[in-house]
């Protein structure tokens, strides 16, 4: 399997202070990929890195065979990268319906859109149910899921998530990991930042694990699971959590 | 009760006018966070477009309406393209100065093409007038409630069906959302920025056909006048902006049935500030919440002071003490000039550099500064030479007791409050007959004397400004060194940190405000004496904007960079007469290019 996104020697700064020290990692293609790493370790910055909105100082970004490091958002996107930002960012006074369909904002077939939002409210029923409902007057999960989906609509090639499921409830921790899975059975390979590190490797093939900007540890999400250095650092703090 | 009816169509017209200017502004701040000062500009662009149109080409009304639209379509994308674009990133302030300058540039291009002369607009449609229940209606008065609620309806399926109408929504929503789902920011400003000018564009045409008349000094009105819509009805609202608009018509337009015209600008300066102070997210925010993010955070560029040798601002001092010896009265006078506004210039780099609250009503403070010494010496026959500190001491607590509700808004809240401040100044010192004697201006008020000896002469009044100037920029130096300085700069840095720390903000920014007022107070008794006449236009908004521009050359918060700032402004432009009638153009474009190329400012920022 080939990497999808490949990022090489990443040196980030907000003004003076550097937050990514040579940072590289890959996403293999049909993988499921998870960040893991504590509060500002860097692991925001990396989304940002990759969607454009953070330029490095030095480093490259490679997707799908070509380098897009320093381009513009919008052409990252219209590569087909999805975002899934943290927080969830929607359109909180447009209609589910219209965040679905800004969410294939940079493509323009018509009908394809169309059954793209077939296969993705079948994907999340829920939605399906408040298409004329604001955005912003739905519960968290819901929202979640709204994002999601969102970013599923842009028929991405890669969906990148920042903490997916802070501040769900258990209930919506596992749907929200189950339609995870779900959208990559599809064929979407997904690039995931998590600080739940249990949960993200559970359904992650592999997982990167960073620390004050540098990668400390990776390995495939098993073994991860297994090594008493991300049991120490992390695993007790999430279980807890 | 006829005369009624009329007061309220004429309200609803005057509404729809600036519904027509108030959406774009919305428009504008919705997706770039920014409230365009240059709008009005672009209005008169439009009714000069119009003029031109129907006087030189004879165009019937629907031409004439495809040149507004087409020109002002233009001129938004050039104000995004050449003059905002670059500065996404920079400091929040700087956008917004930004828009002043280019407000600026146009203005002067405009006199320039057409002179400064008001133009009458040729009525374009039928002079007809049907009666209605006592009142009447004309044929203009639908045309603009036409193009208003016509607009209106375009605008709305423009956002509501159309692709960029939603990247529109979604941006002004969450642009990092929005670019993230692959919309161009930068396409969505332009577009943005052309139909918000379109519309300002078109508003300056029926403004001019409606009052038969069109000057390029209505843009600053304009922006103002818009800017009260959008705060009525909450920034970056569009809807509301366009019900704030007609709330301000009908009040401006019910005002002037009770009151008189002259009080119609009152009306709505004191409706904005009340606005500002109660409901600073408009009427129709759903609670009191605090002001959007966007508008708090570090307003000027950070950088190191440059270091000069020391020996230079004692030469350069030794220099100008020595000055009137040359004999040139013609230099003297100029220099005279450079040292009043360079004491201006004192007062706002401490309130807006050092503390961080960009005002743009600082002229104001000179207004009141005049009048009070002008006062004191004629009605109460005091000696100039205790009139002038005492108009400082006056200008010191009258001003900052009229800024002080202000005091807990930020950022472009603050710029947008003590501009409406300062039109209240001005238009109390206009309706207040009794003291000011109102529109007629003070006249004869005494020259410049010390204890007797008479300043009047160039020298006199030259080296009396020299020596003021180097005592306040003395005490300026002294007090940012101190302990008092180090909590201004804290205040600015970060409001949070310092209000955590215990720092009692209000108190520390009444000393800022008081030190700023007494030195411009003192600045605008001096030029009070000198000139011997003064009026309500004396001090005008311009004068704010000057101001701020000779700060921002010198380095804001820097204090050789104001003297400096201030000397190279008023200076130069006198070196090259020639210049002389694109003297504000050029104020412009300086403007401009520092806040791209050098906002930090010739002298480095403090
Ligand atoms: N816009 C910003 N400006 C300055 N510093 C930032 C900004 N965003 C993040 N940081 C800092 O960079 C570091 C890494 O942040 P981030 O990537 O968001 O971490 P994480 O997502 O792992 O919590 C933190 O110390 C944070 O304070
Ligand atoms: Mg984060």
């Amino acid at each position: 399997m080939s990497a999808l996104l490949e990022l090489q020697g990443l040196n980030s700064f907000y003004g003076p202070v550097q937050v990514h020290f040579e940072l590289s990692l890959e996403v293999r293609q049909g993988q499921i990929v998870c960040l893991l790493g504590g509060n500002a370790s860097g692991k925001s910055t990396t989304m940002k890195s990759i969607l454009g909105l953070q330029r490095p100082r030095s480093g490259s970004i490679r997707f799908d065979g070509a380098d897009i490091t320093g381009l513009p958002t919008p052409r990252i996107i219209r590569r087909g990268i999805g975002s899934v930002p943290e927080a969830r960012r929607l359109f909180p006074a447009m209609t589910v319906r219209e965040n679905l369909l800004m969410g294939a904002y940079a493509r323009s077939d018509k009908p394809g859109i169309a059954a793209d939002e077939a296969r993705v409210l079948a994907l999340f029923p829920r939605l399906a149910e408040r298409l004329a409902q604001r955005a912003g007057t739905m519960s968290g999960g819901e929202q979640q899921m709204l994002a999601m989906a969102r970013a599923l609509m842009g028929r991405p090639k890669l969906i990148c998530m920042d903490e997916p499921t802070m501040g769900l409830s258990p209930l919506f921790v596992d749907r929200v990991l189950e339609l995870i899975q779900a959208i990559n059975r599809e064929g979407v390979t997904v690039f995931m930042v998590e600080q739940n590190a249990s949960l993200a490797l559970a359904i992650a093939h592999h997982g990167y694990v960073l620390q004050a900007g540098r990668i400390a540890l990776q390995g495939a999400a098993g073994d991860l699971l297994q090594d008493h250095r991300i049991r120490d650092a992390y695993l007790g703090g999430a279980a807890t959590g | 009760m006829s005369a009624w009816f009329d007061y309220t169509v004429n309200g609803f017209v005057i509404g729809n006018i600036y519904a027509l200017l108030a959406v774009g502004l919305a428009l504008i701040y919705g997706v770039a966070n920014l409230v365009n000062f240059a709008h009005g500009s672009v209005y008169v662009v439009g009714a000069y477009i119009g003029w031109a149109a129907i006087t030189h080409l004879g165009t019937p009304l629907p031409l004439t309406l495809l040149c507004v639209v087409v020109v002002c379509a233009l001129v938004g994308v050039a104000i995004e393209r050449i003059g905002l674009r670059a500065l996404q990133g920079s400091s929040r302030i700087a956008p917004l100065l930004a828009t002043i300058g280019i407000g600026l540039v146009l203005d002067q291009v405009v006199q320039l093409v057409w002179s400064p002369d008001p133009r009458a607009v040729p009525m374009q449609v039928p002079e007809w007038r049907i009666a209605i229940g006592g009142g009447t209606i004309g044929a203009l008065d639908l045309l603009i409630a036409g193009i208003g609620c016509s607009s209106a309806a375009v605008l709305y399926g423009f956002l509501r069906f159309t692709k960029l109408g939603w990247a529109v929504r979604a941006t002004a929503q969450d642009s990092d959302a929005a670019q993230q789902m692959g919309v161009d920011i930068n396409r969505v400003n332009m577009a943005v920025f052309a139909i918000a000018s379109v519309l300002s564009g078109i508003s300056g045409l029926l403004v001019g056909m409606y009052y038969n008349q069109i000057n390029p000094a209505m843009s600053f009105e304009a922006t103002l006048k818009g800017i009260v819509a959008l705060i009525i009805g909450g920034l970056g609202n569009v809807p509301g902006a366009i019900a704030g608009s007609l709330i301000l018509g009908l009040t401006e337009s019910y005002g002037i049935a009770l009151f008189g015209t002259s009080y119609r600008n009152l009306f709505a300066f004191v409706l904005l500030v009340a606005m500002l102070l109660w409901r600073p997210n408009g009427l129709f925010a759903p609670r009191r919440a605090a002001a959007p993010e966007p508008m708090v955070g570090t307003f000027i560029a950070r950088s190191l002071p440059v270091k000069l040798p020391r020996w230079v601002v004692p030469v350069v001092l030794l220099a100008a003490a020595l000055l009137p010896l040359l004999n040139q009265p013609y230099l003297l006078q100029i220099g005279a000039n450079s040292l009043m506004y360079a004491m201006l210039a004192l007062s706002l780099t401490l309130v807006a550099g050092t503390v961080g609250q960009v005002s743009l009503g600082h002229a104001a403070l000179l207004a009141i500064g005049g009048y009070a010494s002008g006062l004191l010496a004629l009605d109460a026959g005091w000696p100039v030479a205790l009139a002038i500190p005492a108009a400082g001491l006056i200008t010191a607590g009258l001003g900052t007791a009229l800024v002080w509700p202000a005091f807990r808004l930020t950022g472009h809240y603050v710029s947008i409050a003590t501009l409406g401040i300062g039109e209240i100044v001005s238009l109390v010192i206009l309706n207040w007959t009794g003291l000011t004697r109102g529109a007629i201006g003070l006249g004869g008020i005494p020259p410049l004397e010390l204890f007797g000896v008479d300043l009047g002469s160039v020298q006199g009044t030259y080296w009396l400004c020299l020596v003021v100037l180097v005592l306040l920029a003395l005490l300026q130096l002294r007090l940012l060194s101190s302990h008092l300085g180090r909590t201004w700069r804290a205040i600015r840095d970060d409001s949070v940190a310092a209000r955590s720390h215990g720092v009692g903000e209000d108190r520390y920014k009444a000393l800022a405000f008081g030190y700023g007022g007494f030195a411009a107070g003192i600045s605008g008794a001096i030029t009070a004496h000198v000139y011997s006449y003064i009026n309500h236009e004396t001090f005008g908004a311009s004068l704010s904007v000057l101001a701020l521009t000779m700060v921002i050359l010198g380095g804001m918060g820097n204090v050789l960079g104001a003297v400096l700032g201030a000397t190279l402004l008023i200076a130069l432009p006198e070196a090259f007469r020639a210049l002389a009638e694109y003297r504000i153009l050029i104020y412009g474009v300086v403007l401009l290019l520092l806040i791209r190329f050098r906002p930090q400012g010739l002298m480095g920022t403090v």
